[in-house]
């Protein structure tokens, strides 16, 4: 059997204050770095562009009275389509929960334990896909010409 | 106040009389499932949804700047201009190369020669209702044909309720004996969407009628086997399923704008 070694309590406070030291340094750090944030490629424009700028300016277009007319007034149109759609779609929902609604209290009239298992969430359904739609059909067995799709978007580490 | 009190207790065996008489008839438990498919491609644009997309792809031209293949194009035509002109320092690597618009024009050639798939499928050409590759800008709701009594009926799926079952496992089993183990469907709540309810022509079992409990599912993989089964569109509901059934199960679905 080895014997223990008796240590200062002393060097054992020192080595104590040093790790705390050292911790604190690394979260110090960590907050610095916290608040830089990560860069974003696609919204920092590239030097060519800035550059070339003069080159790239389209000649200002005057819009004729009668297009500028028309466009505000297809611009108004669209509003009032797009309201409508909007409060189609909430009658729509209304319509939908009034239906689930009714069917819920049906049930709690025919069994209250029926009623009770149908009103429990469903948690099977969270992580939740979907696809689609597409704007053509899939074409079937389709190879893609252009070799492999290679993922670019670069991974961040938090 | 002699009224008022009367009136109460009137109202009170009222309510007892009704609650005694709803207790009486018992009604069979019955789960329908709604499977839909969604569609797999987009819906056409009306005419203001086109008349505003066309607005804004304008406006996006206006306010962009030129692209490289613009400013190529441009940068070619300079370059043949100096050589109509013969003059001296042209740059005949920058000539000789492709241009803009040879490139463009090759581009346009192999996008004409690409084919898309058609919207309309081989089961729209042979009107097949039986397949799940119809229609496929609609919605389209799965219907099996169910006999009811004497009369053979297009109805959602559906079938009784079992003792020690909730609602949402009978559902999923009812897909499962109607339609076969290979579709496979996503339900979306354990709660029913919709109520329908009917009265047996006679007492069957001592009970009057079914109260059938509407689960909305979609579509996810397979087709079924087993039975006939259809994928309708709305319309086709329309026509197809009776009346008062019809309007319940339309009340849970979601309304298609074209």
């Amino acid at each position: 059997m080895k014997k223990k070694k008796k240590v200062d309590p002393a060097i054992i406070k020192a080595r104590e204050e040093r790790r705390r030291k050292k911790i604190e340094k690394q979260i110090r750090r960590l907050e610095k770095n916290a608040r830089q944030l990560k860069p974003i490629d696609e919204m920092e424009v590239s030097l060519d562009i800035i550059d070339q700028l003069g080159k790239r300016k389209r000649p200002t277009m005057q819009l004729s009275p009668a297009e500028a007319e028309a466009r505000a007034l297809l611009e108004k149109e669209w509003t009032r389509y797009k309201r409508e759609e909007y409060m189609a779609n909430i009658a729509q929902i209304d319509r939908i929960m009034a239906s689930q609604r009714r069917a819920l209290d049906k049930l709690y009239e025919e069994s209250e334990e029926l009623y009770d298992e149908a009103i429990m969430p469903d948690l099977q359904l969270i992580p939740y896909s979907i696809n689609g739609p597409v704007a053509t059909p899939p074409i079937k067995n389709y190879n893609s010409p252009d070799g492999d799709y290679i993922d670019v978007s670069k991974k961040w580490d938090n | 106040m002699l009224i008022k009190k009367l009136l109460s207790r009137e109202i009170i065996c009222h309510k007892v009389f009704i609650r005694a008489l709803s207790a009486k008839p018992s009604w069979d438990i019955v789960t329908g499932v709604c499977v839909e498919r969604l569609p797999v491609v987009t819906p056409p644009l009306n005419e203001i949804q086109k008349k505003y997309k066309d607005m804004l792809y304008k406006i996006e031209i206006e306010k962009s700047l030129k692209s490289d293949h613009e400013l190529r194009h441009e940068n070619d035509k300079v370059q043949a201009e100096l050589l109509k002109n013969e003059s001296a320092d042209i740059d005949f690597d920058a000539v000789s190369k492709i241009t803009a618009q040879d490139f463009e024009d090759a581009c346009n050639e192999e996008y004409t020669q690409f084919k898309f798939a058609s919207i309309e499928t081989d089961a729209d050409r042979k009107g097949d209702k039986t397949s799940i590759e119809r229609c496929l800008q609609r919605h389209l709701v799965l219907v099996t044909q169910l006999k009811l009594g004497k009369d053979l009926k297009e109805l959602l799926p559906q079938g009784p309720w079992k003792e020690g079952e909730t609602l949402r496992q009978t559902a999923e089993r009812i897909i499962k004996e109607k339609c076969g183990p290979e579709l496979q469907v996503q339900f979306l709540s354990n709660a029913p969407c919709g109520f329908y309810k009917y009265k047996y022509p006679s007492e069957i079992n001592g009970k009057v009628g079914a109260k059938v409990f509407f689960y909305y599912a979609t579509y996810k993989a397979g087709s079924a086997s087993k039975s006939k089964v259809n994928w309708l569109t709305r319309k086709e509901l329309e026509e197809t399923l009776p009346e008062r059934y019809r309007k319940s199960v339309q009340d849970f679905l979601i309304e298609e704008t074209y």
